[in-house]
């Protein structure tokens, strides 16, 4: 594959002052689900969307495929608008709780989207096989898809994201009602995603995973983006610093807040277990909004 | 990263349509409650073999059980074709929907307009399946029972001493009942009256909440489209007092949007043993294709902006 220069600078998702209104017949006044959103994610990226229930996750992934169109605003993937069929060859994407047609079998399940995707024959065969080794349903390929699982069903559904290989993956909330470990394989499978170079765009509830695998972060509260950056720098505290130790034994720990004591303008802050910072960040931030 | 080159549309629209029409037909074939309607018609078809000819009756009667077969069998097509179109196109919209499975589809690159001709294809593959072996079905039938009544008119007509002119006049009369090229043509007009319904089931699916409506909906049209002509002959005839111009527009439109089924009488006509014309025939499939075409593109029209 020829690469443009030009292309690299291109960024994957390009959304622009996006708003969406949706008129519900029993209200007068619209409901304004996305209120003057702007995300841009960089090829490689792995952004984290957080917010919560019905601030707005979902809607602007939506209008970022083209499946709801923006009130105002624009939404672009690799330079081309969504609201185009063509904008959509380089992007996975898996649905909030994804159902997939009954009557199908993961394997042909597999196989219809790959042939949506163009691919056919041996690629397609290949490509089937290797997916669903990737995300471990090779022993139920030949059950109907009505059968499954929660997790499998968004097992299958991440499988059915990456089948034509795109350079944009879209995870709506991809380890909802999956188990611990399962959990944590998809976690590693973004992961491997992001060192083979593919963009993700994700939400999630489970911020502790969103701080492990995502470099930037925004977070949406009523529609509007409250907080967004890079995550180290947004969940970075200045003027302090983290030793983790190991196995400390609390002489040990004495003599450090002994030492830090004998030295003036240092203090400690606190001392215990580590916590997921970005847990403390979300509350912080949501409660300062909250009237 | 590098086995799969990205051109600005994967495949051909006339592919991925066909996709979409094979999952489709695969979807209705495994929901068994259409093998139990396919069974039924294939059972009310076949069960003509069981119904022993008449002895007694004279020349007449042995045509008219031939009639009656074709009667039969055709509304059993024509009942089976028109309630699958519309119950089975009427099912599968809402249904991806609910289940979000559209999400899934139109974040592939899948042009809407794709996605709606698969689903209409994959209808109408399984209703012409289900046609053709009823049509098979029913030409082996009236194949067998043309024979025998033949044999018995023959026979018959031998022993009161018939002039041989008489014999084969009664015989071609006979077999122009029996299955014939104009069967044939009954048969596709019928696959044509249930492609205007799975398309117009197609277009109020776009718009309707639920697929009751749409069934109800699709039905009344069905109905009113068989009383259409009269209407408008009267329309038309109170409008000559009046403004005629108006009348008459307004009447064309009407005709334009809503399918006249009174063409479809034809079907009637081959059931008595008349011939049908290859024009009538080539007549009806322009008919039937504009509908269809014309549904298509007004779903389109009302899908393309909807939003999920
Ligand atoms: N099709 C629709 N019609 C009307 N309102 C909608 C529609 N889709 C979403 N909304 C509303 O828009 C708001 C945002 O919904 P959205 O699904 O984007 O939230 P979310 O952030 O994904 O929430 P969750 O975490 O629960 O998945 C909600 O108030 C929801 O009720
Ligand atoms: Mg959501």
């Amino acid at each position: 594959m020829i690469r443009v220069p030009m292309a690299e600078s291109t960024p994957a998702v390009e959304i622009r002052n996006l708003s969406k209104e949706f008129r519900t017949s029993f209200r007068r006044k619209p409901l304004r689900a996305v209120d003057d959103v702007s995300i841009r994610i960089m090829p490689g990226e792995v952004y984290g969307l957080i917010g919560p229930n019905g601030s707005g996750k979902s809607t602007t992934m939506k209008a970022l495929l083209g499946l709801v169109a923006p009130t105002s605003g624009s939404c672009a993937i690799f330079g081309k608008d969504s609201l185009k069929t063509d904008s959509r060859n380089e992007v996975g994407f898996l649905p909030e709780n994804p159902y997939f047609y009954k009557h199908l079998t993961g394997a042909e399940t597999l196989r219809f989207y790959g042939k949506l995707c163009g691919l056919y024959g041996k690629a397609l065969a290949a490509r089937v096989d290797e997916l669903l080794d990737l995300v471990d349903l090779t022993n139920a390929r030949d059950r109907r898809v009505g059968g499954y699982s929660k997790g499998m069903l968004q097992r299958i559904g991440l499988a059915q994201a990456l089948i034509q290989e795109p350079r944009l993956v879209i995870l709506d909330e991809p380890t909802a009602g999956v188990d611990p470990v399962g959990s944590r394989e998809i976690r590693d499978l973004i992961l491997k995603l992001r060192d083979r170079g593919i963009t993700v765009f994700l939400c999630s509830h489970l911020l502790e995973q969103v701080q492990e695998v995502c470099d930037h972060v925004g977070i949406i509260f009523r529609g509007r983006m409250i907080r967004e950056g890079r995550l180290e720098e947004l969940i970075s505290i200045e003027d302090q610093t983290d030793i983790v130790l190991k196995d400390a034994s609390s002489e040990l720990l004495e003599k450090i807040t002994a030492l830090v004591a004998a030295t003036p303008g240092a203090s400690v802050v606190r001392t215990g277990k580590p916590r997921t910072t970005l847990e403390r960040l979300f509350l912080r931030e949501i409660k300062e909004e909250k009237p | 990263m590098t086995a799969i080159q990205h051109q600005p549309l994967q495949g051909s629209h006339f592919r991925r349509i066909l996709v979409i029409a094979a999952n489709t037909f695969t979807q209705l074939v495994r929901m068994k409650v259409f093998y139990f309607m396919g069974i039924f018609a294939v059972i009310a078809i076949a069960s003509n073999f069981f119904d022993l000819p008449q002895h007694e009756g004279p020349e007449s009667v042995g045509s008219n059980v031939l009639r009656s077969i074709k009667s039969w069998s055709l509304g059993a097509m024509t009942l089976f074709s028109v309630v699958l179109s519309v119950v089975a196109t009427a099912l599968l919209l809402p249904k991806d929907v609910e289940d979000r499975t559209l999400y899934t589809i139109l974040a592939k690159p899948v042009p809407r307009f794709d996605y709606l001709a698969g689903k209409l294809t994959g209808v109408l593959m399984l209703v012409f399946v289900s046609l053709l072996v009823m049509d098979l079905l029913m030409t082996a039938v009236l194949h067998i029972r043309t024979g025998m009544v033949v044999e018995q008119q023959m026979e018959m007509a031998r022993a009161m001493g018939w002039p041989p002119e008489a014999i084969d006049s009664l015989r071609a009369e006979t077999l122009a009942n029996g299955p014939n090229l104009s069967l044939q043509g009954a048969v596709l007009a019928v696959f044509l009256r249930a492609s205007i319904m799975a398309s117009l089931a197609l277009l109020i699916s776009t718009f309707s909440t639920s697929t009751l409506f749409t069934t109800i909906v699709s039905f009344l049209v069905y109905f009113i489209g068989h009383f259409q002509a009269d209407a408008r002959d009267v329309w038309l005839h109170a409008g000559q007092e009046g403004e005629g111009v108006f009348a008459r527009l307004a009447a064309l439109l009407f005709s334009l949007i809503l399918p006249d089924f009174q063409l479809f009488n034809v079907i009637d006509a081959v059931i008595e043993g008349q011939a049908m014309s290859l024009i009538a025939l080539g007549k009806l499939t322009l008919v039937g294709l504009y509908y269809a075409v014309f549904f298509t593109f007004a779903s389109w029209f009302i899908f393309a902006d909807k939003e999920f």
